[in-house]
């Protein structure tokens, strides 16, 4: 029987790409590098199911991972529910300047942000352990030039006690957007948290209504917000301290 | 925040839900599965600091609780918890399956089987909205995520009516650009009935549409960021068919729905949304069509409904000798049609007539009183039912006069006019 609302077909939607970038020097082998495997494999499926239900956008991933140097390994960001988590392995040095300059480069219409229904601003979660090897400060400072970096939800955690936080505050651009873990449980925990809220906020039309007459609400002050209220509420505390 | 596990029992102000297991979480808390009295509930409990004024949230609950649900489509709070620890939430009842969250007509993941099930789902959703307002509600924060329409019947439930407040009260609830009215969007003003309006209107048109009403060329951009969303759906909003001003129309190979379906739907229809997301209703210099308004014009649009012959539902022009099918072009003339002061209905077999097409002072859209058969022997004599409870005094065309007593029924063609009791229909032919 026909009917004219056989064939619609899907609302156009934008992308929002949730972007992982690991450090996979040698200090995080081990228990760091095998949580952060599983937990983010073990989010995958919920950021999946956040982007089918949208009707804003759907959410692709991709990861960058540094050491010696910084790969891309997606070629290309992937829809999430085609997605699969490779295990990273952990050996060598901490290029960030490198992560940055990588980061950088596909940031552009030209590279990963090519959709024709438009995207919104990405998701960047940073996850380190360390303190870079490399000559950083000028690949940060350029990428901090880049607008689709500056639009971005940015968040860090620190991966134990040796993490360079001001390097991350300077990443992220806010202090409160980086967080510690000192042991696996609670690493699990933020990336879980991390990756669905800044998914959720990212990949919506901004939430109105709060800020002042004419001023643009700001996805990562409600971002903030959500971590704060997590953290208040003792989701994150750490009762044993193992990195 | 307080995390139950199953068996945890929760006190309510009057009787205690158990906890089953949990449903899920959002930013404002979580949602589980919980039994009171061996049935199944849901019970929502807040992250008390994701609101802005906890005493306030508890206490609007309450109010609402005793003010009663509006409607039957709102899924309404039944009972508050007990506060613990500082923390609270409520219960309600659960979503059947068989209802589907709109987001997921949005992405195509349920589709409706006609355009009557649309049109029942618009009555559903726009008679709510106006039972709720006028009962001194606003719902402020409308969005494709919190209705959910059974596809066949299009029946609607409406849930997350915490955030429901009398008029002029503002919990702080922050909704979605896409679906907030420009002043709020520009945070000029809290959310209210007016506001309620433009947000009803965005979910009637993506119902019919499915794309954005004010999503076109102009707002095609490599990044949505924050001030361009402020741009889009508050300082400088267009409607994509906007009368005077052209830059904003749908996109080929992107807004694939709206300008394949703009066209099929009647005049009167597209009329009211050129109206509402005109640029003076849009920045608020002339008052937003009400509820009421679109109930009527949903009604006579259902009127207008019946069965082409290729099996589809289609709408006839009942100003029209001939219409043509939405679904295969098939030439349809016109109908008998019934016409009272407000509505005109078409006299096709399978359609009804309703409360609101024998009283004047009726909009009840639901209240079945009559119904339009076919001949068993002869298809092509129609009938109408009388199904209203009462008789009615039908005159024919010779000026004879009868009574047609309740469950009888009487052969169109050869009816002039039927007075239903104080108010008087005629049958056009
Ligand atoms: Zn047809």
């Amino acid at each position: 029987m026909a009917n004219i609302y056989d064939d619609v077909v899907e609302v156009a939607r934008r992308t929002m790409v949730l972007f992982f970038v690991v450090d996979t020097s040698g200090s995080m082998e081990g228990s760091k590098i095998g949580t952060l495997n599983q937990a983010i494999e073990d989010v995958i499926p919920e950021i999946s199911e956040i982007s089918q239900s949208n009707a804003d956008a759907q959410i692709k991933i991709a990861v960058l991972a540094f050491s010696n140097s910084a790969k891309w390994i997606t070629p290309k960001p992937v829809p999430a529910e085609d997605f699969s988590w490779d295990y990273l392995n952990a050996s060598g040095l901490t290029a960030f300047g490198d992560a940055c300059s990588c980061l950088n480069e596909k940031l552009s219409r030209n590279a990963f942000m090519s959709e024709i229904t438009g995207s919104f601003a990405p998701a960047i979660f940073l996850l380190s352990d360390g303190e870079p090897t490399d000559e950083y400060i000028d690949c940060l400072d350029d990428l901090w030039k880049n607008n689709w970096f500056r639009k971005a939800i940015k968040v860090a955690v620190a991966i134990g006690e040796d993490a360079n936080k001001e390097v991350l505050a300077d990443f992220t651009g806010d202090p409160d957007a980086v967080l510690t873990a000192h042991n696996p449980e609670v690493l699990r925990k933020m990336i879980r948290f991390l990756s669905v809220t800044s998914s959720q906020i990212g990949s919506k039309s901004s939430s109105v209504g709060k800020a002042n007459p004419d001023a643009a609400p700001s996805k990562q002050d409600d971002f903030i917000e959500q971590v704060q209220i997590a953290s208040n509420s003792g989701d994150f505390a750490e009762d044993e301290v193992l990195w | 925040m307080a995390k139950f596990s199953s068996g945890n029992r929760i006190p309510l102000k009057n009787g205690t839900a158990v906890v089953k297991n949990k449903l899920g979480e959002g930013g404002q808390g979580n949602v589980y599965l919980a039994e009171m009295n061996g049935c199944e509930y849901a019970l929502k409990w807040y992250h008390t600091n994701s609101l802005k004024n906890p005493a306030k949230f508890y206490d609007n609950l309450i109010n609402n609780i005793e003010q009663g649900s509006p409607s039957p489509v709102f899924i309404w709070p039944k009972d508050v918890t007990e506060i613990i620890d500082g923390e609270f939430g409520y219960i309600m009842d659960l979503i059947p399956s068989e209802y589907k969250c709109f987001s997921d007509f949005l992405l195509t993941r349920e589709k409706f089987p006609s355009v009557r099930s649309v049109v029942n789902a618009a009555l559903n959703i726009t008679n709510g909205f106006r039972e709720l307002h006028r009962r001194g509600f606003s719902y402020q924060d409308l969005n494709d995520g919190n209705f959910f329409i059974e596809p066949q019947s299009g029946a609607v439930l409406i849930c997350d009516t915490d955030n429901v407040a009398p008029y002029g009260e503002s919990l702080g609830i922050a909704g979605k650009a896409r679906y907030m009215a420009p002043e709020v969007v520009r945070n000029l003003k809290a959310p209210d009935v007016m506001t309620d309006r433009f947000s009803l209107a965005v979910i009637l048109f993506r119902l019919l549409f499915l794309d954005h009403p004010l999503e076109g060329k102009r707002t095609l951009c490599p990044c949505l960021t924050e001030e361009l969303e402020q741009k889009f759906y508050g300082k400088i909003p267009l409607f994509i068919y906007d009368k005077q001003e052209n830059s904003n129309r749908p996109v080929r190979g992107v807004h694939c729905n709206v300008i394949k379906l703009w066209d099929l739907f009647p005049g009167f229809i597209r009329e009211k949304f050129s109206c509402v997301f005109s640029q003076e209703c849009l920045h608020g210099q002339k008052p937003r069509p009400s509820d009421n308004e679109w109930q009527i014009a949903f009604t006579r649009l259902r009127d207008c409904i019946v069965k082409c012959p290729c099996g589809g539902d289609t709408f006839v022009d009942l100003n029209e000798d001939v219409s043509f099918c939405i679904n295969c072009e098939g030439k349809i003339p016109r109908p008998p049609v019934l016409i009272s002061k407000k509505y005109a209905a078409a006299l096709f077999p399978g359609n009804n007539i309703y409360r609101c097409h024998i009283d004047v002072d009726s909009d009840d859209y639901l209240h079945k009183v009559g119904e339009v058969i076919r001949s068993r022997n002869r298809p092509d004599v129609w009938g109408l039912r009388n199904t209203s409870g009462y008789d009615w005094k039908v005159t024919l065309k010779d000026g004879t006069e009868s009574i047609l007593q309740n469950g009888r029924v009487q052969i169109i063609a050869v009816a002039k006019s039927i007075d239903f009791g104080g108010c008087v229909g005629l049958i056009a032919m």
